[in-house]
């Protein structure tokens, strides 16, 4: 989950109303789940300002490592058209730009209005020439608005674990990708190792939350917790990805076991 | 921030580029759509329903789409049930 600072000043203590609901206070019922995906859209626009900066403090910097490997493992090199779903303010997308250059395209698609903003705030703020070739899409990642086998890599970071139907995500990025081609997805790690799962859920319990509380979207990032649970397993992830269409699929823990990488090949490619 | 603006303001008067529009499709007909410059909207001819281009950015969420009749007859904003429209497409495909 990728997160940016912002003013605390600047933060609503009331969050903006879901549809048809009244304005509720921030502090509502810890186990209420935030199922369907119009609840999570509008939770990742509610976070989109203090999304990206967090994540350095929470990872310690750690994150711009695991990103960097999702891209190595998705394959992309120059001259590729490549794909990054659940871009959010698009940190895998610019390190995808740098890797295909000038020649290549990127595509960042996200479905929080809010997210692309500040992605694309983020491209014309850069003076590297080469953040021009991203466009940036609003879509939703069950529903890829784009032809069959038009990319050379897909990567989703942070994405996989929050779509409401993760097999038909996976249908729809093998049906994009060009056979022998790869999907990279990085997300947290649901371990079957308790020790990692403890350290886990104390980290999330005693670091992310409290931080997250300065901003005051200690709920928001109590979800995160929740949201693990209902992971699957880099095993389940890895079958989930056969029955999607893919030919081959790996699950790689990276981040001492709190975090994993997907890499799932479609048809075509004999490693 | 005034720079930024000014950055989307001439983004969204240039509308969509070519380029982008030949890589995208509807998302629930999976058809090539059609730049309308006017409306600065990508059109689905297939299932008749257009997204809106918003700061240069293509809105393709499927309930973004609008069908172009019921927004011709009656200039409303009703947005497009992706389950209906799905249904729709496959009565008009069998």
């Amino acid at each position: 989950m990728d997160n940016a600072i912002m003013s605390a000043a600047s933060l609503h203590r009331t969050l903006p109303a879901l549809p048809g609901q009244h304005s509720r206070p921030v502090f509502r019922s810890k186990t209420r789940l935030v199922r369907c995906s119009n609840e999570r859209q509008v939770l990742f626009d509610r976070i989109a300002p203090v999304y990206d900066n967090l994540n350095d403090l929470l990872t310690v910097g750690q994150h711009r490592i695991w990103k960097r490997m999702a891209i190595s493992w998705s394959g992309a090199k120059k001259g590729d058209n490549v794909l990054d779903v659940c871009c959010g303010t698009g940190d895998l997308a610019f390190l995808l730009s740098e890797k295909v250059g000038p020649t290549g395209k990127v595509v960042g698609l996200d479905f929080s209005k809010q997210q692309l903003l500040i992605a694309s705030s983020r491209q014309h703020s850069q003076s590297k020439t080469c953040y021009e070739n991203i466009k940036w899409i609003e879509g939703n990642a069950i529903d890829l608005p784009f032809p069959e086998s038009s990319f050379d890599a897909v990567t989703i970071g942070y994405g996989l674990g929050n779509v409401v139907d993760r097999l038909k995500v996976l249908e729809e990025v093998c049906r994009v990708l060009k056979p022998g081609s790869k999907v990279s997805a990085l997300d947290f790690n649901k371990s079957t190792n308790p020790f990692s799962t403890s350290f886990q859920e104390w980290m999330i319990d005693y670091v992310v939350v409290p931080a997250a509380d300065i901003y005051g979207l200690a709920n928001e990032y109590r979800y995160l917790k929740r949201s693990i649970n209902e992971f699957l397993t880099g095993k389940e992830l890895e079958r989930l990805a056969l029955n999607a269409g893919f030919c081959s699929a790996k699950h790689f823990e990276t981040g001492g076991g709190l975090m994993g990488n997907l890499v799932a090949v479609r048809y075509g490619y004999i490693p | 921030m005034l720079r930024f603006g000014r950055v989307l303001f001439k983004e969204a008067g240039t509308g969509i580029s070519k380029t982008l529009s030949e890589i995208l499709v509807c998302p629930l007909s999976k058809q090539p759509l059609r730049v309308c410059e006017k409306t600065n909207s990508l059109i689905s001819d297939s299932i008749g329903v257009s997204y809106p281009v918003v700061d240069g950015i293509p809105r393709l969420v499927p309930s973004n789409g609008k069908i172009i009749d019921d927004e011709e007859a009656s200039n409303s904003n009703s947005a497009v049930d992706p389950d209906a429209v799905k249904n729709d497409h496959q009565r008009c495909s069998s």
